[in-house]
């Protein structure tokens, strides 16, 4: 566990921003958050990743105050904020479907907050000005919101949601509705404006690139429950549990049960073949215990014939049972040999040199055991 | 979009006819009003507008169309406030007495009008309030108010609740949330539905013929109690004013927020 503190050393030299400490939400019975907890360094950007229902808005709307915990407490700069109603506490949002003001222009819009939150009247156009500028639409001030496109929308929620300097600022899914290039551009777009004035952010997505691309840390979450909480590549290379590794990334699953146990490394049978896999969970494996084993579809290499993966530690043969050409790699779905029923995904990253397998040829296809992150069932 | 000839003539023909079949009243009172003769006829016997000018002569008509106008304004202004906030609760709160109030809205096309008139005469006269221009008003308001109800619902249920909840955000406490963004977003539903408040009660006869008496009486009361008497080109001349107010008020609407949301909001 030393090695663990020592990682988390540089982030808790930063004042506290957001605490959020065992938060329970629950609806006639039905409980969208679990215990979730979790602190959040100033001038940090945090995703929360999940699925669509597994309780990432209630979790963003708890702390925006506009639901009350039905257990637990939120702290913002150490002050517990569950008794301010949201008007009261210094946090900006972005909402999922924006909720702009459809009867104001872009500027009177982003200048609400402002009169609402009694700033000097006389600093209000030059500091309205200003956000609009940093997202670019200084020429659209006096533009109706129905007169602007989907981007240029987004970031007049952007402005106003910073035009009056909060502690916290709450993104809920607001690229969502956006096309795809729209959206890696805003992404980005949302890193430089997060870094440029240092403000803490919570972001809620279920696109697992955008949770990569843009956070400085990743919470999973699954059920109301929180999953995984740690920086975006621990996150993709060392997934708490088999449910973080299959919801990031493309991730084959093949369980069974252990046959032998060496240290960290054991062996199971699954589909009727030894597997070697490595352990990824706190504890040990148990001898005869049911695991499932994680492997990225990226970490398996792919060649004609078994010969060819000498240096891998285990080789498999299959079928190709389909052959995706994407441009910069091809995914092969491939049939392992021997198990019916089991099929593998597999990227080829060099579709330029390399020859494409055809369906139904027969491929060999290698890994190593540490690839296989292995969790129990 | 090619159509056959002779189905666009039957359609052609159908909208004319609907139109000469809507309009005609209208057409055979203006003309009637514009006679030179003494008697009411169709078509006019010579052209002139001597009955507007008897017409603006007349005291009694003159007040009693003032008075018609006071009973719409105070119907207005109380449908407003009341109008809005019942209608905004309606579609935005899970109220209690929601069924009570779903029946309430449904009365102007159940309770015939001469029922809510007897009760309201029955009501006022307890009360002392017989004679007086106010109570009329209020009397209108009451009966029409189910269809201020409805435009603002209709405007309310389209707002999206995420919107208050970013005034809040915005740090707007719960009134400045309800007047800067939850008010003007019925906007449209306030305006349609208090025109229409004021056209309805300004041509209110039924309930206005059973509250009235010689001090209060309002001008369809009025026009009433004369064609009993004797039928004079007058009233034709007063009638086309009336409808031309009516015209104003429907060309303010379309002004304000377009006839399109008017219709759409029921
Ligand atoms: N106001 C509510 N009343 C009842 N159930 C709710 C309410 N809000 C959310 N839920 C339920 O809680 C779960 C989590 O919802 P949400 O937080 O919106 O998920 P996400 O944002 O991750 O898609 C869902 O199953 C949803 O149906
Ligand atoms: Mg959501």
């Amino acid at each position: 566990m030393t090695s663990q503190a020592e990682a988390v050393a540089p982030r808790s030299s930063l004042p506290v921003a957001v605490s959020v400490q065992k938060v329970d939400m629950t609806f006639d019975g039905f409980q969208a958050v679990k215990g979730a907890s979790f602190d959040l360094a100033e001038g940090r950007f945090l995703t929360i990743l999940g699925p669509s229902g597994s309780g990432k808005t209630t979790l963003l709307r708890m702390i925006a105050g506009f639901q009350r915990p039905s257990a637990g407490e939120i702290f913002i700069n150490g002050v517990p904020v569950s008794a301010a109603p949201p008007h009261k506490r210094s946090i900006g949002m972005v909402f999922q479907k924006l909720a702009l003001f459809p009867h104001m222009t872009a500027a009177e819009n982003v200048a609400f907050p402002l009169k609402m939150r009694r700033f000097d009247a006389n600093t209000i156009p030059e500091r309205v000005k200003r956000y609009l500028d940093l997202v670019q639409l200084g020429p659209y001030a006096d533009r109706r919101i129905h007169q602007l496109s989907g981007g240029q929308q987004q970031r007049v929620a952007i402005a106003r949601a910073l035009v009056f300097e909060p502690d916290l600022l709450l993104l809920d899914e607001p690229l969502a509705a956006l096309d795809r290039k729209l959206r890696e551009e805003m992404q980005l777009e949302f890193r430089r404006i997060q870094r440029e004035l240092g403000v803490t952010t919570i972001n809620v997505t279920h696109d697992q690139r955008e949770a990569l691309v843009v956070s400085d840390e990743v919470i999973v979450m699954d059920k109301g429950v929180i999953q995984q909480n740690a920086a975006p590549a621990q996150t993709y290379r060392t997934p708490a549990n088999a449910f973080v590794a299959g919801f990031i990334g493309v991730t084959n699953f093949l369980s069974g049960k252990v046959v032998a146990v060496e240290g960290a490394n054991l062996t199971y049978e699954a589909a009727g073949e030894a597997m070697q896999g490595h352990w990824s969970a706190p504890g040990a494996p148990q001898l005869g215990a049911t695991v499932t084993g994680a492997l990225r579809a990226e970490q398996i290499r792919l060649a004609a014939s078994v010969a060819e993966l000498s240096a891998c530690q285990t080789v498999k043969t299959g079928v190709v049972t389909d052959a995706i050409f994407e441009g910069e790699r091809i995914v092969y779905e491939i049939a392992l040999t021997g198990a019916p029923g089991t099929v593998l995904r597999a990227f080829d990253h060099d579709p330029v040199t390399h020859k494409q397998f055809a369906i139904g040829e027969t491929m060999a296809m290698g890994w190593n055991a540490r690839d296989v992150l292995t969790f129990p069932n | 979009m090619t159509q056959p000839l002779s189905k666009s003539i039957v359609i052609w023909a159908m909208v004319i006819v609907v139109l000469i079949v809507l309009s005609a009243p209208t057409i055979v009172v203006l003309g009637a009003s514009l006679t030179s003769g003494n008697i009411i006829t169709f078509p006019p016997d010579g052209l002139s507008l001597q009955w507007y000018a008897k017409i603006a002569m007349a005291a009694d008509l003159r007040n009693a169309f003032l008075r018609s106008l006071a009973v719409a304004s105070i119907c207005t202004l109380i449908a407003i406030p009341v109008g809005t906030l019942a209608g905004i609760a309606l579609s935005k709160y899970a109220v209690r007495f929601e069924h009570a109030l779903q029946i309430y809205l449904l009365l102007p096309f159940t309770i015939p009008l001469i029922g809510s008139g007897i009760g309201l005469m029955l009501l006022f006269g307890e009360w002392g309030l017989l004679g007086q221009i106010w109570p009329i008003g209020v009397a209108c308001c009451v009966i029409n108010l189910p269809f201020m109800i409805w435009a603002v619902t209709a405007s309310a249920s389209s707002l999206d609740p995420d919107l208050e909840l970013a005034a809040a955000n915005c740090g707007a406490p719960p009134v400045a949330t309800f007047f800067h963004v939850t008010l003007p977003a019925v906007l449209p539903g306030v305006i349609s539905g208090s025109l229409l408040m004021f056209i309805l009660a300004l041509n209110e006869f039924l309930v206005s013929l059973l509250l009235t008496d010689a001090r209060t009486v309002t001008l369809p009361v009025q026009i009433y109690n004369s064609i009993r008497s004797i039928i004079t080109p007058d009233l034709a001349a007063i009638s086309v004013v009336f409808i031309v107010c009516a015209a104003l008020v429907i060309a303010l609407l379309d002004r304000l927020v377009g006839l399109d949301i008017f219709l759409k909001s029921k």
